[in-house]
């Protein structure tokens, strides 16, 4: 009965370690920051080329271009022309409705001065409300 | 008369508080002092929270139909030409509705309980009902306080913003809220037997047995509401995909997996007498989680960590979180060691161990949902630093666990208990593993060349072969009636079966919709065509019509077979009249070989651009997701109440007949 049970908290305790390794390493791998506008352009030397991260902020008016690689626009912290503001391409399905002046946040990283992105989602919070463009989001 | 009807949702809140408090206190002393109360003064509070519950939601919906801008919750979500029906299930739309209807359900599960305490000596049974008076108090206490509807407003709006363009798209809204809740409150009564059978220091089945219809019903209507939730999501958001991996869906879905393990787990202690602390930690983490759940998706907490103390609501969550985390654990802590069952498995390899295996996955499962839905919010509040978990982490943790769970289900329910004789495991798999490599095989033939799809449809195939050959050999006769007998007889076996074909039916469409799901963006001008999916897809012109409450923007697309047209997609862009965004509606045409999902990614008088998504069998996950909450019911076996005990003998019976193929 001793030995048994040596033998199973032994074995759960690999078990265990193995899942923590695994997930701990998938965790941080995984992890994506979320950063305005403005702070990407601070943080621009932590995010080397290639290096994900969510981008959000409001599509400044009348920058949306179709080109053949995909949707370039501009990308804003606020909604006033002299917020900071990074110009993108985004190479994925554009999001439902997608139109100048709301609020987007994309997944990507920089490619050079442009950030180029893959997954656009508009935000939603609990009640799947989109944020209300003008003030600040989220 | 505009207060009238607030006043009476006022009235029915304080009712339920006060019932609620009388109830855990009636309860409790009952427990004490056997014998020392009637079951009057049980059911007079059960009754009165019923009630109250039920008149505060009358008052609500009540206020709704009638435009009483007088009352906050009216005034915040209603608008005058919101149609009916949305304006009935506006009712659960916002926080303070889907509180009142939390409380309602949790007193009429009450009510069930109650049905089932004969007298006051039954210390487990009064003591149950305590537990559930407390819980009902914070609930009824939010609807008083910091969730209430009913505050009535001085000066009332002439009209309300109407409530969210996304909840008034699909008729699902007005099933989803209220069977997520049955679901949710339901655990309630597991946790309160056991809570009340760690007081008393009552261990053995008594407990599982008393709690298992109300987690069969919590368990199947948490499962349906969980698929109608994916369904909605796919209908109405537009971005093509049925599941994120969002908190929102996390929530339902990590008591769910807790759950599942919590069923499983019951029938091996029920059988064999194992398990007995550990069921004891799986409800109270399903009770925990679906506190959680509700937490994370109510307090805002999720979109900020700042936002969440703005209301009192996220607050007086997370302490009922801490509450019961503390006194469920310190109690099980306290009382608990004395519970732990003696009895080991004889060997891994029988049905037990094969259950073992599937707690140990579904548990390792909810731990890996519950990190990476939780992690962002702790980096958060420690740093500052707004970070997301990626989906990548939860698909690439999911699958080798998913995978495992149906490895489990294909070979645990024909395991004979105690140990299970490899000649007999053979035997039992011996035609569905040919049956699923010959699919398999054909499926590689045919063109597969993902591996991982391949797997799951072995794996599905020797589920469902494993489960047919089952039902062939257990048959008294050949005949229709036989197998009504056989599956009527045992419930519990087959329901489960039932629920495990249909667990096989998801992860196939899952796979497949992965491997072979198409999608493409294409921008039309007028009049012209593309090809997609085999058909020519052209924008033929645009609609534009009034509702009562919106302007609808509709562009046709036609998809054409052979020059005939197969089908006319009209996705729409509608806006509200007192919302300022506008609201997109994907088209989904849905066959029973594929579905063709068009949504509006741009829209101007002449032209469209248009995201094109194609998955093939999509329309059988729903199917499938019914037939698992379909398994959970007829594992209930209606319309028969059967004595206690009996189901202790149906497993018997079950395992005889499994036994003996």
């Amino acid at each position: 009965m001793k030995r048994y049970r040596l033998l199973v908290i032994a074995l759960g305790g690999l078990v265990l370690v193995l899942l923590g390794l695994l997930m701990f390493g998938n965790l941080n791998s995984n992890l994506v920051y979320y950063l305005t506008p403005q702070e990407a352009l601070t943080k621009k030397a932590e995010f080397t080329e290639g290096r994900r991260f969510q981008l959000g902020g409001f599509v400044r008016a009348n920058s949306v271009v179709r080109a053949p690689d995909g949707l370039r626009f501009v990308v804003a912290t606020g909604t006033s022309p002299e917020s900071p503001s990074i110009p993108v391409l985004h190479r994925g399905a554009p999001a439902q409705l997608f139109q100048s002046g709301i609020g987007v946040v994309l997944e990507g990283s920089w490619r050079g001065a442009r950030f180029v992105s893959d997954t656009m989602l508009i935000k939603h919070d609990e009640n799947y409300a989109p944020p209300q463009s003008g003030g600040e989001q989220r | 008369m505009s207060t009238l009807v607030p006043a009476a949702g006022w009235v029915g809140s304080f009712l339920g508080v006060a019932a609620s408090l009388a109830l855990a206190w009636t309860g409790f002393r009952a427990q004490y002092k056997p014998g020392a109360l009637r079951r009057n003064q049980l059911v007079v509070p059960v009754w009165c929270m019923v009630a109250g519950a039920a008149l505060s939601m009358l008052a609500l919906e009540i206020a709704l139909l009638t435009d009483n801008f007088a009352v906050s919750y009216v005034a915040e979500t209603h608008s005058r030409d919101t149609s009916w029906l949305f304006t009935i299930t506006t009712a659960w739309s916002a926080l303070g509705g889907s509180i009142v209807l939390w409380a309602l359900v949790l007193a009429g599960y009450t009510a069930v309980v109650l049905r089932g305490v004969r007298t006051t000596d039954d210390r487990l049974g009064v003591g149950a009902l305590g537990v559930m008076g407390i819980v009902a108090a914070f609930f009824f206490g939010l609807v008083t306080t910091v969730a209430n509807p009913f505050r009535i407003l001085i000066n009332p709006p002439p009209n309300g913003p109407g409530p969210n363009p996304l909840l008034q798209e699909n008729i699902l809204v007005a099933f989803h809220p209220p069977m997520l809740y049955l679901g949710f409150v339901g655990f309630t009564v597991p946790f309160a037997f056991a809570m009340s059978a760690l007081l008393i220091r009552q261990g053995g089945i008594d407990w599982l047995r008393r709690t298992r219809r109300a987690n069969l019903v919590a368990w199947s209507f948490l499962t349906g509401a969980t698929f109608l939730g994916a369904w909605w999501a796919y209908e109405v958001l537009g971005w093509g995909g049925y599941w994120a991996w969002d908190p929102v869906e996390n929530a339902a879905l990590l008591p769910w997996l807790t759950g599942t393990a919590f069923i499983h787990s019951a029938a091996v202690q029920i059988k064999r007498g194992m398990l007995q602390a550990w069921n004891f930690v799986l409800v109270l983490a399903t009770f925990a989680l679906t506190i959680l759940g509700t937490f994370l998706t109510r307090s805002g907490v999720v979109s900020s960590v700042h936002s969440f103390t703005e209301s009192g609501v996220g607050p007086a969550f997370l302490g009922l979180l801490l509450v019961v985390l503390v006194a469920g654990f310190g109690l099980f802590a306290a009382r608990g060691e004395r519970l732990a069952s003696l009895s080991r498995p004889e060997s891994l390899a029988s049905r037990e161990g094969a259950f073992l295996v599937n707690n140990l996955l579904l548990s390792l499962f909810a731990f890996v949902v519950l990190t990476g839905t939780v992690y962002p919010i702790v980096v958060e509040a420690l740093t500052g630093n707004q970070v997301s978990v990626g989906r990548p982490f939860f698909d690439r943790m999911a699958v080798p666990l998913g995978f495992g769970l149906l490895l489990a289900m294909g070979v645990g329910p024909i395991l004979p208990y105690r140990h299970a004789a490899p000649g007999v495991v053979w035997q039992r798999l011996r035609y569905p593993l040919v049956v699923a490599s010959l699919t398999a095989a054909v499926l590689v033939a045919a063109g597969a060349r993902s591996p991982g799809l391949v797997a799951v449809v072995f794996l599905a195939t020797v589920i469902v072969g494993s489960t047919l050959r089952q039902l062939a050999v257990s048959m008294p006769q050949r005949s229709l009636p036989g197998f009504l007998r056989l599956v009527r007889g045992q419930r519990a076996y087959w329901g489960g079966q039932l629920a495990h074909l249909g667990v096989a039916g998801v992860v196939v469409v899952i796979a497949v919709t992965g491997a072979f799901g198409e999608r493409s963006t294409v921008t039309l001008q007028r009049g012209e065509a593309t090809e997609f999916a085999g058909y020519q897809v052209t924008f033929e012109a645009t609609q534009e019509y009034s509702a009562p409450n919106r302007e609808v923007t509709e562009p046709r697309i036609s998809f054409r077979d052979d020059g005939t047209v197969a089908h006319v997609a009209t996705p729409r862009v509608s806006s509200f009249r007192n919302q300022e965004q506008a609201v997109g509606t994907p088209s989904v045409w849905s066959g029973p070989t594929q579905d063709v999902y068009v949504s509006l990614a741009d829209l101007q008088p002449d032209q469209v651009t248009l995201n094109l998504y194609r998955y093939p069998l999509m329309v059988w996950m729903w199917v499938a997701g019914a037939v698992m909450a379909a398994g959970g019911l007829w594992a209930l076996g209606f319309g028969r109440r059967r004595s206690q005990g009996s189901d202790g003998r149906h497993a018997e019976r079950s395992d005889e007949v499994v036994s003996r193929a």
